[in-house]
C-alpha cells in the first residue's frame, strides 16, 4: 500500500501532489493492478488534509483510467503507466550532464541555469495542454 | 441533569457531611454527659424543693468552652454555608469557562440552572437542619436550666435554616451577576450581614404587636440615681418583664401614662428629694456617676414618693410566642431566598446573553 | 437540498456602544470544512457564540442548520461546540466528562466516545485539570463529536497547542469528517492552520465579512499580475483590482476575475491562499480607516 506525503510549500495543489505520487508509484512498480489505495479516512488521519481533496485525487485517477472505486470495498489500481526504463534514464542523465558542463563553462551560475531549466520545462509541457 | 448536578456537588457534600458527623459524635458524647450532670445537680435539687440557684450556677459553669464554641458555630455557620455554597456555584463556571461547555450540551439553560440550584440548595438545607438539630439538642439541658430562648434566638431551632437558605440564594444571585468568586463571596457576606442586622433591628420587634404591663416602682428590677457627664441627677429605673420574655423597652411613666421626660425627672428630684438632688463633683472621664447618698432612709423615702407619682411601663413579647417568632422569621427569610433565586434565574436565562 | 450549515442576514452584536459584529450576511453550505479567519478582535468568537446560542443577536438573524439554537436543546443536539482554550471541569475525571456527555445528550454514542478515549491513550481516571492543553483539546473534541452532531463549531481549537498536538488534533478532526461527514466551521487567526484542511473560507475583519467563498474557486479567480509600472489602473470591466502596489518601475496587482488575462504587458503568477486573504484583510482595514470620521488623509 502506498503512503502519501505532502509538501505544503511546493506551490503544487494538494490533490495534484497525491495524483503525482500515485503516478510515480506506478512508474516505479511500487503499485500494481489489484492493489488497494488507502481510504480517504486513512489518508487524512495521517496527513490532516480535507477528505474532499483525497476524493478529488482519486476521481482524477479514475478519469485517467488508472484506478476504479468499488463501493464498500475501496479504490483499486486497474491501470498501468509506462515504466521508466533505467537505461534511457541514464542516457538522458549523461546528455544533461554534458549540457550543464558547457553552461557552466560559459559562465552561468546555478540560479541562472535553474531559471532557464524551469522556463523551458514549463514551455515544453504546457504545449501538451489541450 | 440531576445525576450530573449531584456529581458536581458530591465532593463538597461528602466533606461537609463528614465534618458534621464528627461534630455530631462530639456533641453526642458531651451532650449526654451534660444531661447526666443536669440530672445530678439540678433536677435532683428541684425535686427536693430547695432553692436551686447555687446548684444551677454550678451546672452552668461546666463546659463553658464548648458552650461558647457551639454558640459561635451557630452564629457563623448559616452565613458561611451560604457563602461557600451559593456564590461559587455559578462563579466557578464563569471563571473557568466551563459554562460554555455546559450550556452547549443538549439541555436548556433553565433546566441546568434549576437542577443545580435545587441539588445544592437541598444539600445546604439538610446540613443546616442537621447542624441546628444537633446543637439545639446539645443545649437542651442548659436551656432548661435557665436560658431565655430569645437571647439565643438566632442560634437555635429552625431560624438558622432560614438564614442559611437566604445566604445560599443571595450567593447564587450575586454569583450570577458578579461572575467572579471572591468578589461575589464578599458581596454576599456584606449583603447577608446587612439584611440580618436590619431584620433584627427593624423587623423582628414588629412582627407581632408586643404586650404591655405596668409595674410599681417598688417592684423595679433596678432602681437608682445617677447623671451623665455632669448633667443634673436623674432617677434611673428598669422594670422586668415576665420570665423568659423578650423585653423590648422599659419607661418611667406618669400616672396619666405619659413617658417621663428627663426634665420632669430632674424636676421631681429637685422638688421632692433634695437630699439626693445636688450636683455631683464633675467627673473627669464622663459617663455615669452614681450620686452619693446621705443615707438609706433618704433613698427609700424618695423611692416611696416616686412610686406614688410614677410607675414603670414594660413592653415585651411573652415566652409563649417564641415558636411563632421562629416560624415567622424563618418564613420571611425563605421568602427573601425565593426572591433571590428568582432573580438569579431571570439573570442567567434572560440577561446573560 | 439541505439547509445551510450557517446562515446569517444582517447579523450584528453590540456590547454597549461597541459593535463586535456589523451587518454580517453569510450563507455557508453544509458538507464543507470552513475556515473562519481574521485578526484578533475581528468578531470570530462572537460569531461562533451567536451560532451556538451563547449569545443573542442585537440585530439581524442567524440560523444554524435551519434552526435558531438559543436555549433550544433539540437544535443544540445537532451542533458540537468547542470553546476557546477547551474548558473542562478540572476536578472531574475524563470518565466523568464522558458520563456528563451521556447524561446531557440524547444522541450520545458511548461506544465511539469510549473507543476514542482509549485510542488517544487517556487514563480515564485522570482529572481534567492535570491534562495537557493538547489532551484537553482532544477531550473536548471527543465530547463534541460523540453526540453525533451534523455541524462542529470550533473556536481557535489549535491556537495554544504545540506543533505536534496541533497536527494530531487536525488529524483526528479530519478523520471524523471523513468517517461521519460532519460539517465543520473552524476559526483561527493564522491562515496556515486552515490551509491544509479548509475547502471554504470566511474572512472577518473588524466585525464585518471581507471575503467568503469556496477555496478552490477563490484561488482560481485571483491572480497576481506583475508588469511595468502603470499608475492608471483602468482594467476591463470584468476584472477588479483588489490590491495594487507600485515600486520603482514595477507594478504588482492582485486581481479578481473569472476570465483569462489577455493584456500581454502583465505576467501572471499564481497566488496562494495567504496572499489572497491578507490582501482582503488589508483592504478591509484600510477601508475602515478611511471611513473613520475626522481623519484628514494627507496626499
Amino acid at each position: 500500500m502506498i503512503e502519501f506525503h505532502l509538501d505544503p510549500a511546493s506551490g503544487v495543489a494538494t490533490y495534484v501532489q497525491l495524483v503525482q505520487q500515485v503516478h510515480q508509484a506506478l512508474q516505479l512498480g511500487l503499485l500494481e493492478p489489484g492493489d488497494r489505495l488507502p481510504t480517504a479516512q486513512q489518508v487524512v488521519a495521517l496527513l490532516a488534509i480535507n477528505p474532499n481533496t483525497v476524493l478529488k485525487a482519486y476521481r482524477d485517477l479514475e478519469r485517467e483510467g488508472l484506478v476504479r472505486a468499488r463501493p464498500g470495498l475501496g479504490t483499486f489500481v486497474v491501470g498501468t503507466l509506462p515504466r521508466t526504463d533505467p537505461v534511457s534514464q541514464a542516457r538522458f542523465r549523461r546528455s544533461m550532464a554534458s549540457w550543464l558542463r558547457s553552461a557552466r563553462a560559459a559562465g552561468l551560475g546555478p540560479q541562472e541555469i535553474e531559471a532557464i531549466y524551469r522556463t523551458a520545462l514549463r514551455d515544453c509541457f504546457s504545449e501538451d495542454v489541450a | 441533569m440531576t445525576r450530573f448536578a449531584w456529581l458536581q456537588a458530591r465532593t463538597q457534600t461528602l466533606s461537609i457531611a463528614g465534618a458534621l458527623a464528627i461534630l455530631a459524635v462530639a456533641a453526642a458524647v458531651t451532650g449526654i454527659h451534660l444531661s447526666h450532670l443536669y440530672d445530678n445537680l439540678v433536677a435532683s435539687c428541684l425535686a427536693s424543693h430547695n432553692p436551686c440557684g447555687a446548684a444551677t450556677d454550678q451546672f452552668l459553669s461546666h463546659d463553658t468552652f464548648l458552650q461558647d464554641a457551639f454558640t459561635l458555630l451557630m452564629r457563623l455557620a448559616p452565613g458561611l454555608l451560604g457563602i461557600f455554597w451559593g456564590a461559587p456555584l455559578l462563579t466557578r463556571e464563569f471563571e473557568s469557562g466551563t459554562f460554555r461547555l455546559a450550556w452547549t450540551q443538549s439541555v436548556s439553560r433553565s433546566r441546568w440552572l434549576v437542577t443545580r440550584l435545587a441539588m445544592s440548595g437541598l444539600v445546604v438545607v439538610l446540613i443546616a437542619g442537621l447542624l441546628s438539630l444537633t446543637v439545639t439538642w446539645w443545649y437542651r439541658s442548659i436551656d432548661l436550666a435557665g436560658t431565655n430562648r430569645y437571647d439565643v434566638f438566632d442560634a437555635r431551632d429552625i431560624a438558622p435554616i432560614g438564614y442559611t437558605v437566604f445566604a445560599f440564594a443571595l450567593g447564587a444571585f450575586l454569583g450570577a451577576v458578579i461572575r467572579r468568586t471572591v468578589p461575589a463571596m464578599a458581596a454576599t457576606l456584606v449583603g447577608f450581614v446587612a439584611v440580618r442586622v436590619a431584620f433584627i433591628e427593624w423587623v423582628r420587634p414588629h412582627l407581632l404587636s408586643p404586650l404591655h404591663l405596668t409595674t410599681s416602682l417598688l417592684n423595679a428590677d433596678r432602681f437608682g440615681f445617677g447623671s451623665n457627664n455632669g448633667s443634673d441627677v436623674m432617677m434611673i429605673a428598669r422594670g422586668a418583664a415576665p420570665d423568659n420574655a423578650w423585653q423590648l423597652s422599659s419607661h418611667l411613666v406618669t400616672n396619666t401614662g405619659r413617658t417621663l421626660t428627663p426634665a420632669a425627672n430632674t424636676a421631681f428630684l429637685q422638688q421632692h428629694c433634695s437630699a439626693i438632688s445636688f450636683p455631683p463633683p464633675a467627673p473627669r472621664g464622663g459617663g455615669r456617676v452614681l450620686a452619693k447618698l446621705p443615707d438609706a432612709n433618704a433613698f427609700e423615702a424618695c423611692r416611696a414618693q416616686a412610686a406614688r407619682l410614677f410607675h414603670l411601663s414594660v413592653t415585651y413579647q411573652p415566652a409563649g410566642r417564641y415558636w411563632t417568632f421562629q416560624w415567622l422569621e424563618t418564613g420571611l427569610f425563605v421568602l427573601l431566598a425565593v426572591a433571590a433565586l428568582a432573580g438569579c434565574y431571570w439573570w442567567v436565562t434572560k440577561r446573560a446573553s | 437540498m439541505s439547509a445551510p450549515a450557517l446562515e446569517t442576514v444582517g447579523l450584528g452584536k453590540s456590547y454597549g456602544r461597541r459593535w463586535a459584529l456589523t451587518d454580517c450576511t453569510l450563507s455557508i453550505p453544509a458538507g464543507h470544512v470552513v475556515g473562519l479567519v481574521g485578526p484578533n478582535g475581528a468578531g470570530k468568537t462572537t460569531l461562533l457564540h451567536l451560532a451556538v446560542g451563547l449569545l443573542r443577536p442585537s440585530a439581524g438573524t442567524i440560523a444554524v442548520l435551519g434552526e435558531t439554537p438559543h436555549d433550544d436543546p433539540a437544535a443544540l443536539a445537532r451542533i458540537g461546540f468547542l470553546a476557546q482554550d477547551s474548558p473542562a471541569y478540572s476536578r472531574l475525571t475524563v470518565a466523568q466528562h464522558l458520563q456528563m456527555g451521556a447524561w446531557l445528550n440524547p444522541s450520545w454514542d458511548a461506544g465511539f466516545a469510549n473507543a476514542r478515549v482509549v485510542d488517544l491513550g487517556f487514563d480515564v481516571r485522570q482529572r481534567a485539570g492535570s491534562l495537557s492543553g493538547g489532551q484537553r483539546a482532544q477531550l473536548a473534541l471527543t465530547l463534541a463529536v460523540a453526540k453525533r452532531p451534523e455541524l462542529l463549531l470550533l473556536d481557535e481549537p489549535v491556537a495554544s497547542l504545540d506543533p505536534l498536538a496541533r497536527r494530531e488534533f487536525l488529524q483526528t478532526l479530519m478523520e471524523v469528517v471523513a468517517e461521519h461527514g460532519v460539517s465543520v466551521v473552524m476559526s483561527s487567526h493564522l491562515i496556515a492552520d486552515l490551509e491544509r484542511v479548509c475547502d471554504y473560507l470566511v474572512v472577518l475583519v473588524s466585525g464585518q465579512v471581507a471575503l467568503t467563498g469556496d477555496v478552490e474557486t477563490l484561488l482560481a479567480s485571483h491572480h497576481r499580475l506583475v508588469g511595468p509600472r502603470r499608475d492608471d489602473l483602468s482594467m476591463p470591466a470584468n476584472q477588479s483590482v483588489i490590491e495594487a502596489s507600485h515600486v520603482g518601475k514595477q507594478s504588482t496587482l492582485l486581481v479578481r476575475t473569472d476570465d483569462p488575462i489577455l493584456d500581454p504587458a502583465w505576467s501572471v503568477t499564481p497566488v496562494n491562499l495567504d496572499d489572497v486573504v491578507l490582501a482582503y484583510m488589508r483592504q478591509a482595514r484600510d477601508g475602515a480607516a478611511a471611513a473613520a470620521p475626522g481623519l484628514a488623509v494627507a496626499r
